[in-house]
């Protein structure tokens, strides 16, 4: 995966996002001269039996679009499988291996599975008027972005200022600060695994360690934003939508979001789509997740980072050309279980 | 063996035998699977052994600690609403442990219902500490109830001569009372033991690294051949355990009046306060738990179908498992061989049930057409929770009077006229206690059903642990509760039952 051109372009289209006069533009579907977001109205009905393996994500906002698209085509008999999202990749893999292929779509929260089963071969080429759609940069011939997100360290503004946090996620685990975390949930765990890469398992296990000291364990990471804004803890460690849905629903919420600079802290992560199967149905399944209805829905509800063009980012979000990501090869995120080993022996998991 | 000798076998044989070298498939696919090259041990297998012994020795030690004395009680002590005590002391094996661990996980600690509702800070209940909490408020029950039959059926005089010559009431029921009634303790403990082991929800929950934990991590990597060596080492442990439970023999006394207590009103004052903590914690607290989420939350996310599906798929379990367990069970009874037969049959019940998932997943990959679908889910059900049909239909045929039988023959019945209206119309009683026991174990089933289960086939217990998983704790009301109802309606089954012998909760000793 190009990893540059990905952030590059992401970066892109936030500084696009904080000009009004670029947001009016992106919102305006003649502004990409037919190459931008198709309305659902245009796409074709879907009809007979589709399998769809879901990797465990944001629960309700991806299941409210899966029942609009199943209202919508009632003649669909959409199937899903829910599960931990390298868990299903490696029953595709398992699968296919057996001769035994049940998964027609899968959509992954976390690019690194999609990697896992595109680098076996598995995933159907995309038709090229299908990744015309999506923005420069997040075109792969294989499989389609749906939504970028951002790690980030949610605070609670009553106790500190953005300057009182430390830029290096490293030096989080020096300070003093009371930290929420959810060790369970995916989302972390990628994170920890870009650690890993970035910092190696020792200076990991040792940040995990110490963090645990002064960590308070939520279940999920809308809990941890929410315990920030509660004022349980001083800091806690959630990808961007979170604080971003907190607020929309309480505009005076203790909570902003600062980033750290150039490491784990504020990785850059995208959930994303294949097709396993032979026909139209899949590739149509697909259109419907990069349809401007779908997009506008995850990037105003969701408050993810729509990666088709044409379609307005979410509101709330700082330009994401002032912030750092570190340099991670997405695909390697797929190897969770050094991840897991590291983390259970640590004592957090 | 001759061949006229083959002719001369009942004919429930060559069904029994099928049936039998069917329930040991999965452990030839976990000796195939586990041949693949992968780690035989390394250090944090070992530190996966310890916890699981660990877990397994403290659950048993808790649970004799509290279920003997409180056999004593229940078997000796006249309290008024005595009956009523026994069934709530009982009650907690009508909550499935995973449903224990999961609101017991989500009322303590910080940030957990109690503090949120009472303000008070109480510790996090997690690690080998929580689970093994869990596990004795769960267990402990098998112990007093295997306990308390034994000791109904020891005659009082023996205590009575002990007290007569001097020695004090705690003197007498140490010395005299307990080391007749070891056997039954020590088969309470290995129920418990056995319990312990093949329990997936509780120390996933708690997440204290046990086989099963493990087992289902690796699943979900897919390491398949890993999971099946770690299954076989599991198997191994429970192997030894059925070793010993099998070793366990009732020593039978002459029965005569036992021994009847009566407590002063101070005396059953600091009883009930001992044993409420233990209720509170194991009933209340759960129910308590429920119910605020339901409240809170409502019926949100639950649809009718998890119901329907649990039921539908625990159906077909129970149909299917008695229909196997008839000729298992006639065979049973007409000889040696068939016997083995049966014991083979009982193997699956020691099977945990992440370790039977762990094989079917596999069969299924090798066998397209079963992969994924309703019948592997049932057939793993049918392979557990065999032998609690083959039990219940072989009471009631070993009751059977074999000369009604012959009766209906010498007046003119073929052999299949016989079976229709005389042998099947006695022994139905036990096939449908035998369904129905099947049905409420194979609905509370967690692992098999989380492995098995076809695309889009929610449970009342897969939906309860996806909604764990998920953090939407409050979901888990209805399917707790649903799932609580079900058990509460298997246990009473259970103990009104064919197993009155064992586990005895009515009055009347066994004379």
């Amino acid at each position: 995966m190009q990893r540059r051109a990905f952030l590059h372009s992401l970066a892109a289209v936030g500084a696009l996002g904080c000009l009004p006069a670029a947001r009016a533009l992106a919102a305006s579907p003649m502004a990409n001269s037919g190459e931008g977001a198709v309305s659902v109205d245009q796409l074709p009905k879907l009809e007979g039996d589709l399998t769809l393996y879901l990797g465990r994500g944001e629960g309700g906002l991806y299941e409210n679009v899966l029942e609009a698209i199943k209202k919508r085509n009632p003649k669909l008999n959409l199937q899903i499988r829910r599960g931990v999202t390298a868990a299903l990749a490696n029953t595709i893999v398992a699968e296919a291996k057996a001769g035994v292929r049940r998964a027609d779509v899968f959509w992954a929260v976390d690019s690194g599975a999609i990697g896992l089963v595109a680098d076996a071969g598995l995933a159907r080429s995309l038709p090229s008027d299908l990744i015309a759609q999506l923005k420069p940069g997040f075109r792969y011939p294989q499989w389609a972005p749906v939504t970028g997100r951002i790690r980030t360290v949610p605070y609670n503004t009553e106790r500190l200022t953005a300057e009182q946090i430390p830029d290096s996620i490293m030096a989080l685990a020096d300070s003093n600060l009371s930290i929420g975390w959810a060790p369970a949930y995916a989302a972390f765990q990628s994170f920890v695994t870009a650690m890993r890469l970035l910092e190696g398992d020792k200076a990991t296990g040792e940040w995990l360690r110490a963090v645990n000291q002064r960590a308070k364990n939520y279940a999920g990471e809308l809990g941890v934003v929410m315990g920030v804004e509660r004022g349980e803890v001083d800091v806690g460690l959630a990808n961007h939508y979170y604080t971003l849905r907190l607020k929309s629903g309480k505009p005076d919420a203790n909570v902003d979001l600062a980033f750290t600079r150039n490491d784990a802290g504020c990785l850059v992560n995208a959930g994303g789509i294949l097709a396993l199967s032979e026909g139209d149905l899949p590739i149509n399944f697909i259109r419907y997740l990069l349809s401007r209805e779908v997009q506008s829905y995850l990037a105003s509800e969701a408050y993810e980072i729509p990666l088709v063009s044409g379609v307005k980012p979410p509101e709330g979000l700082v330009p994401l050309s002032s912030i750092s990501p570190p340099k991670v090869d997405l695909t390697q995120l797929a190897d969770l279980r050094p991840t897991l080993n590291l983390m259970r022996s640590v004592g957090v998991l | 063996m001759t061949l006229g000798s083959l002719l001369r076998w009942p004919v429930s044989y060559p069904l029994a035998l099928i049936v039998a070298l069917m329930a040991l498939v999965p452990v030839g696919v976990l000796f195939g699977l586990a041949s693949d090259d992968v780690q035989l041990f390394d250090a944090h297998n070992l530190k996966v052994l310890t916890n699981t012994l660990l877990l397994m020795v403290f659950t048993v030690l808790g649970a004799i600690l509290i279920g003997v004395p409180l056999a004593l009680l229940t078997a000796y002590a006249q309290m008024p609403g005595r009956r009523l005590w026994l069934i709530l002391l009982a009650a907690p094996l009508a909550i499935p442990s995973y449903i224990g661990a999961f609101t017991l996980y989500a009322a303590f600690g910080r940030g957990g219902e109690i503090e949120n509702l009472l303000g008070l800070p109480v510790p996090a209940m997690d690690g080998l500490m929580g689970a093994t909490i869990v596990m004795i408020l769960y267990s402990y029950p098998f112990v007093m109830l295997t306990t308390r039959a034994s000791l109904l059926s020891l005659d009082a005089s023996l205590v009575n001569a002990a007290r007569t010559l001097g020695m004090s009431l705690g003197a007498s029921l140490w010395r005299v009372v307990l080391p007749r009634v070891v056997t039954g303790i020590a088969a309470g403990g290995l129920l418990v033991a056995l319990y312990t082991l093949s329990d997936f929800g509780t120390p996933a929950i708690m997440r204290l690294d046990t086989f099963t934990r493990v087992i289902f991590v690796e699943y979900n990597a897919f390491g398949l051949s890993q999971a099946a060596m770690l299954s076989l080492q599991l198997l191994v442990i429970v192997g030894l355990v059925l070793f010993l439970e099998s070793r366990v023999r009732g020593s039978r006394e002459r029965p005569g009046r036992h021994l009847t207590l009566w407590p002063g009103r101070g005396q059953q004052f600091a009883i009930v306060l001992s044993v409420v903590p233990i209720l509170v914690l194991a009933i209340a607290l759960p129910l308590a738990v429920f119910g605020i989420w339901l409240v809170r939350e409502g019926s949100e996310g639950f649809e009718f179908s998890y119901a329907w599906n649990s039921a539908h798929a625990s159906f077909l379990a129970a149909i299917f498992a008695v229909i196997l367990a008839i000729p298992v069970a006639h065979a049973a009874i007409a000889g040696r061989a068939g016997r083995l037969m049966e014991r083979m049959t009982y193997f699956g019940f020691g099977v945990p049930g992440i370790v039977m998932g762990t094989a079917l997943v596999y069969v299924g990959l090798q066998l397209p057409f079963l992969y994924q679908t309703l019948g592997l889910l049932v057939l793993a059900y049918v392979l557990r929770f065999l032998p609690l049909a083959v039990g219940s239909v072989r009471s009631t045929a070993e009751g059977l009077d074999p000369s009604l039988v012959k009766a209906a023959r010498v007046l003119g019945a073929s052999p299949r006229e016989a079976f229709q209206r005389v042998t099947l119309p006695l022994t139905v009683r036990g096939m449908v206690a035998g369904a129905a026991l099947v049905f409420l174990e194979a609905m509370r089933e967690l692992p098999a059903t989380l492995m098995l289960g076809p695309t889009g086939f929610e449970t009342l217990a897969t939906y309860l642990w996806r909604v764990y998983e998920a953090g939407y704790f409050g979901r888990a009301a209805i399917p707790g509760l649903l799932l609580v109802l079900m058990s509460a309606l298997g246990l009473a089954l259970m103990l009104s039952g064919e197993r009155r012998a064992e586990i005895d909760v009515t009055e009347t000793p066994q004379s």
